[in-house]
């Protein structure tokens, strides 16, 4: 309607401009997403090794794929990590922004402090982590060195908690985003509702139990949104903290499909992992854009 | 709004318990860091009146209320509510309730979760929880309303929940803060009809906040009119309106407000009054009683007239009439206000509009000296 009541010399830029000037990064995302999604689709019913070759195989390498051992490693792990992962950073999280709000001094600093490590790449918290957990060089030493000789930690290089490492480095640089995100949420919610909620007599827990944190629920949603997509998105992490290791105790789906594909010389079955991570990351974020497209449009 | 009567059976205490809800404010002061808020505020009332607090915006209005319910710890001084110091009482065991400017409703329960939950908090027996919705919900006729949301209700009607929550307990003091500043106008004078009738029949003592002078004229039993954080004058409405103690209250009092007029205390024939120059007209008019401002003669002074105490003169030996020149007319209604010029000083007086003239033309306005009021041009207090 705007459009029609413009003069019509600059009714063929205004159509056309926009799309001229998206059209280079549409293209771009539709070959080298789009593209080599379906590529690497075409790849995982192929009997391709170290290069890609087009013999048509069916479903092998998918029956290859369930039966391997360091697959279904790496599939529980990412579940352990992506449940721990989320939980205690959202807890972590939620807790700091509480604290926060309470009006104390010194917050834009202490909220600086916070959200600092979500700045760093998720290499430099893996290596600065990989150091820390050394037992020959971080905590297990200076705990050695302060006296306190029965001390272990070694999780970094134990196979059983490797995984668990990788937790706490995630955490470490999530929960002040996290933090962020919430204390964004509490301070919108208006003063005089706590007010009232004192003067109904109910404790402060008892007051953000069951006012404050339900009024949170669209900033939980859109939290775990993110933090699940970081969660199955670590490949980063895990390879500057723990390489996968030891032996591939610490392998996520990203790694092992890295692994495959790039190292080990079976693309292949990199690509039907590649594949099953799609399907998995699609079934979590398909009904949401639904969801949310339908929303919008009504 | 129908109001059917109360059952007997209130929560918490029983119909029979006396309740003393009287308010009493002692030297109070308020300060964050610096900036002193409050600085001295003593204000009494007795169980069952009705306390206005009216003032400008940041004058501290809300401030107070939050030192009363005890969100907000006053820096020194007191508040006694119902005989006993509460400075030390949480505002949970203070039995108040108050209905908030925003409404404060929880956004995640719906009507009846909102009104319940104070009642949850303290324990009260489910049954009793459900008979208390009851009685609310048909005292401010929002049956139809319980199972929705905060966010699906109009301004309007999420005031009556707000209200509703207060009213749901049955407290020694209710705190009001401004809660009619977010509704429209019509709106805004059924509400304060609603709150008037419910105050007769509650009895229950009540503290309302508000900036609008009407409001508070038309509940009122006592105001306190507040500025920058002091106590300008504390009274009942009348007192407040024929007497103001200064300048300020004066002024914030009354709509249209008060005309100020800078003239002279002169003595003629022994009496001691005015002298008014208008464009048609110069007058003399004297005091009553002007013999107590023997002393001021020749001093500058303020005279102050409500515009419905100059009325059109009727009668031509009336002393105290000057005829003015109209300038401009506003038909209201049911009066036309009159703009014209008294010594330079621009005035509006209240008549009838059969008896307004049209602008340019002249007409007699009476003045009832015995209603107006003198100030001091420099301490800006009221001459008694
Ligand atoms: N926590 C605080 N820290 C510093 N100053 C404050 C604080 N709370 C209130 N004030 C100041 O105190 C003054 C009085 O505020 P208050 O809310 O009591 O005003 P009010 O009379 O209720 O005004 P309104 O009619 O606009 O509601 C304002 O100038 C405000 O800026
Ligand atoms: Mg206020």
């Amino acid at each position: 309607m705007i459009q029609s009541t413009r003069p019509a010399q600059y009714g063929f830029a205004e159509r056309w401009l926009p799309r001229l000037v998206l059209a280079p990064s549409f293209l771009l995302s539709l070959v080298f997403i789009y593209g080599f999604v379906v590529w690497n689709g075409y790849l995982s019913f192929t009997a391709s090794s170290l290069l890609p070759r087009y013999e048509w195989v069916g479903f092998h390498q998918y029956a290859r794929l369930f039966a391997n051992d360091r697959w279904w490693v790496a599939v529980f792990n990412l579940f352990k990590f992506g449940v721990l992962f989320i939980g205690i950073s959202m807890l972590v999280g939620i807790f700091l922004a509480i604290l926060l709000d309470q009006k104390i001094r010194f917050e834009g600093f202490i909220r600086t402090v916070y959200l600092y490590p979500m700045a760093l790449s998720f290499i430099v918290t893996g290596t600065a982590w990989k150091w820390m957990l050394n037992p020959g060089l971080g905590l297990e030493k200076l705990m050695h060195d302060w006296g306190w000789t029965s001390f272990t930690f070694d999780w970094l290089v134990n196979p059983d908690m490797s995984i668990y490492t990788v937790v706490i480095a995630a955490i470490w640089q999530s929960s002040g985003f996290v933090m962020a995100l919430f204390l964004a949420g509490l301070r919108g919610i208006d003063d005089s509702i706590i007010k009232a909620a004192q003067i109904d007599g109910a404790t402060l827990p008892r007051i953000y139990w069951k006012i404050i944190l339900p009024a949170m629920r669209p900033v939980f949603f859109s939290t775990l949104m993110i933090l699940a997509h970081i969660a199955i998105k670590s490949f980063d992490l895990v390879v500057a903290l723990t390489g996968g290791g030891p032996g591939f105790s610490s392998d996520v789906p990203a790694t092992y499909m890295y692994a495959m594909a790039f190292t080990r010389g079976e693309m292949g079955l990199g690509s039907a992992s590649a594949m099953m991570m799609l399907l998995s990351v699609s079934a979590v974020i398909v009904p949401y854009l639904y969801s949310e497209l339908r929303r919008g449009s009504r | 709004m129908a109001m059917p009567a109360l059952p007997a059976a209130r929560y918490p205490n029983s119909e029979l318990e006396k309740k003393m809800g009287a308010l009493a404010i002692k030297n109070v002061t308020k300060s964050f860091g610096d900036t002193h808020i409050l600085k001295g505020i003593d204000i009494e009332i007795d169980d069952g009146q009705f306390l206005i607090l009216v003032g400008p915006s940041g004058c501290g209005k809300s401030t107070l209320m939050n030192i009363i319910a005890g969100l907000e710890g006053p820096t020194t001084g007191e508040v006694h509510i119902g005989g006993r110091v509460v400075n030390n009482i949480s505002p949970k065991d203070r039995d108040i309730a108050m209905v908030f400017q925003s409404y404060a409703l929880y956004p995640t329960m719906n009507v009846r979760q909102n009104i319940a939950f104070g009642l949850e908090t303290r324990k009260v027996p489910k049954k009793e929880q459900d008979e208390v919705i009851q009685r609310v919900a048909k005292m401010l006729q929002m049956d139809h309303l319980l199972d929705r949301k905060p966010g699906q209700l109009s301004g309007g009607q999420r005031q009556r929940v707000a209200m509703g929550r207060a009213l749901a307990r049955d407290p020694i003091l209710f705190l009001f803060d401004e809660p009619l500043s977010n509704l429209d106008a019509k709106l805004r004078v059924e509400m304060r009809t609603e709150i008037k009738q419910l105050h007769q029949r509650l009895k229950t003592t009540m503290v309302y906040v508000t900036h609008d002078q009407i409001e508070a004229m038309t509940l009122g039993d006592r105001i306190a009119v507040m500025k920058d954080g002091i106590i300008q004058q504390f009274g009942s409405p009348q007192e407040i309106y024929e007497r103001p103690s200064n300048l300020f209250v004066a002024s914030f009092i009354g709509s249209p407000s008060m005309n100020f007029i800078d003239c002279h205390l002169a003595e003629q024939n022994g009496q001691i009054g005015v002298s008014l120059q208008t464009d048609s007209d110069a007058r003399f008019l004297p005091l009553p009683n002007g013999q107590r401002l023997a002393g001021r003669v020749g001093q500058e002074v303020i005279l102050g007239v409500r515009p419905e105490q100059l009325d059109v003169a009727h009668s031509d030996d009336n002393v105290a009439a000057i005829s003015i020149k109209v300038n401009l007319t506003e038909p209201t209604g049911p009066d036309t206000m009159i703009f014209t010029k008294i010594n330079g000083k621009e005035v509006v007086a209240r008549v009838h509009p059969r008896d307004a003239k049209g602008p340019g033309e002249t007409m007699r306005l009476a003045l009832d000296m015995s209603k107006v009021v003198l100030f001091d041009p420099k301490t800006e207090l009221r001459l008694e």
